[in-house]
């Protein structure tokens, strides 16, 4: 948003909205970070934080909807303003839901950490990773205004769901061969959930960034939101 | 947010030839030397209501007044090209103007009622062009257009009273009347509610939404919010040239013109 309006506390509102989404964007990216670490790590004081931060992000959700709310209703805003406050609401509600997500895997990874060791943790590493770099990319196309980058990131999704879905057999058959690892890959497996959920969302910033930039949702192939229903054994 | 049935093109809006109540082709306008309007084309839907935004003397009322060639009462004005309604030339040697203005009315920014009585405000139009043949007829013209112009319960009790007696937006609901009474074809509004407070202007914007089923309207407004609340096409002009004209949800969602982005987001010098 490069021009400025003719009145100017018009702009400090904008301004502080996309501040504040960028605030929550930072802190949920830290977040999405350091529960892969305590997966790989064992690291449970490290999850215990996570769980600590999780409100802070709900907050400023709850921030972003007050002061989108008070756009809306004094500045009457249309066209590419419209759109970027429309898009603000859509944005802070993916993140808290990404914050959710990295909070739950830090839930599970305590309880895995009372579990011997198992050797699948490290493959969550590698999805862990690859679901944080495209989250990290599309926070860089929304503080950018980078059309590009947020459509590279949109068609990235795949990736994180085919990892999802190998990890799925993995684990699977990792379970049937020793009974005795159930209960912890079951955890695991509900953590690649979480990741491939994350996955998702970015995914949904990425579209965001550019239903607000362009006007429209971007076109061609839509990547699968959701991983084949065979696995969708986690839903509702 | 792209109707199927209006199948716009490149931000334009494309008609199906029987959907065109005025066409317009090259028009220019000068003032003596001053080039108030550039080569505009535009096509207007019949049973719709057109807004026209732009910033002051970009010529959004120089424009509306060529639709029923208002401006020929300016000396100096001259207007080239055509405006057809109905496919007919408007500025053909052959045509009557006082018959082209009982078919295309007109309600200005300030409401302008006669000093004479509610009653002959709208009585005169229909007397003068012998729409009427009998006291009784013209009285039934009288009633339905203060009923459709939404201010009968007002004022039936009283309308041998004076018309600038009224309040602004009774004036401004009566001089629609008079413009109905003749049963026009279009109504052109030339910011119809500037001088008026927002309940009035609430009661003519409702008026404009019923209105629009029996007359094609061309509204100007400087108020992007009532453009965008009484519209379905909004033309955008800009030191007289027609910058942008489209679906008006398309021109407050999705411009595709930069000056019509800054304008209508209050970006505009
Ligand atoms: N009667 C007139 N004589 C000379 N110039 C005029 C006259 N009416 C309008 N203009 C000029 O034409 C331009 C367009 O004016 P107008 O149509 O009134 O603009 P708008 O309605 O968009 O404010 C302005 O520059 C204005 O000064
Ligand atoms: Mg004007």
């Amino acid at each position: 948003m490069s021009d400025e309006h003719t009145v100017k506390s018009f702009d400090g509102e904008i301004n502080r909205l996309n501040d504040v989404i960028i605030e929550m964007a930072s802190l949920t990216k830290e977040q999405v970070r350091d529960a892969v670490t305590v997966v790989v790590k064992r690291d449970s004081e490290l999850a215990g934080e996570i769980i600590e931060k999780d409100p802070a992000i709900n907050n400023l959700e709850l921030e972003s909807h007050e002061l989108t709310m008070r756009l809306l209703a004094l500045r009457q805003p249309v066209a590419i303003d419209l759109r970027n406050i429309v898009v603000s609401i859509k944005i802070s509600s993916d993140l808290e839901r990404i914050g959710d997500y990295a909070a739950n895997v830090a839930k599970r990874a305590l309880v895995l950490n009372q579990l011997p060791p198992v050797k699948q943790a490290r493959t969550i590493k590698n999805m862990g990773r690859v679901t944080y770099d495209l989250l990290k990319d599309v926070i860089d196309a929304y503080e950018h205004q980078d059309v590009k980058k947020a459509l590279d990131v949109w068609h990235r999704d795949e990736e994180v769901d085919d990892m999802y879905t190998s990890i799925f057999r993995e684990l699977l058959t990792y379970m049937m061969e020793d009974t005795h690892n159930i209960t912890a890959c079951t955890h695991l497996l509900f953590i690649a959930r979480n990741l491939e959920r994350i996955g998702d969302h970015a995914t949904n910033i990425a579209e965001d960034i550019h239903f607000m930039i362009k006007g429209k949702p971007p076109t061609g192939r839509r990547p699968m939101g959701d991983v084949d229903g065979e696995f969708d054994i986690f839903d509702h | 947010m792209t109707n199927p049935d209006n199948n716009s093109s490149n931000g334009k809006p494309v008609f199906p030839q029987e959907k065109i109540k005025i066409a317009c082709k090259r028009v220019n306008v000068y003032y003596g030397d001053k080039h108030a309007i550039r080569d505009v084309n535009l096509e207007i839907g019949k049973n719709e209501v057109t807004a026209f935004i732009g910033p002051s003397g970009c010529g959004k009322s120089t424009f509306l007044r060529c639709i029923n060639r208002m401006n020929d009462t300016i000396d100096i004005c001259r207007v080239e090209g055509e405006i057809e309604i109905d496919n007919e030339n408007i500025y053909d040697k052959s045509l009557d103007v006082v018959l082209l203005r009982a078919r295309v009315g007109m309600v200005f920014q300030k409401p302008n009622p006669f000093p004479k009585s509610i009653y002959d405000n709208v009585a005169y139009g229909p007397k003068i062009h012998g729409i009427a043949s009998t006291k009784g007829e013209l009285e039934g013209i009288v009633e339905t257009s203060l009923k459709k112009a939404g201010l009968w319960e007002e004022v039936n009790d009283r309308l041998d009273q004076p018309g600038t007696g009224l309040s602004g937006g009774q004036q401004q609901r009566l001089c629609i009347a008079r413009a109905i009474a003749v049963q026009p074809e279009i109504i052109l509004m030339d910011e119809p509610c500037s001088a008026l407070d927002p309940i009035a202007t609430a009661k003519i914007e409702e008026l404009i939404e019923e209105l629009k089923e029996n007359y094609t309207i061309v509204i100007v407004t400087h108020s992007m919010q009532q453009a965008a609340r009484v519209s379905q096409k909004t033309a955008f002009f800009h030191l007289g040239d027609l910058v942008e004209y489209g679906e008006t949800e398309d021109i407050f969602t999705n411009p595709v013109n930069k000056l019509t982005q800054d304008y209508i987001t209050g970006r505009y010098g």
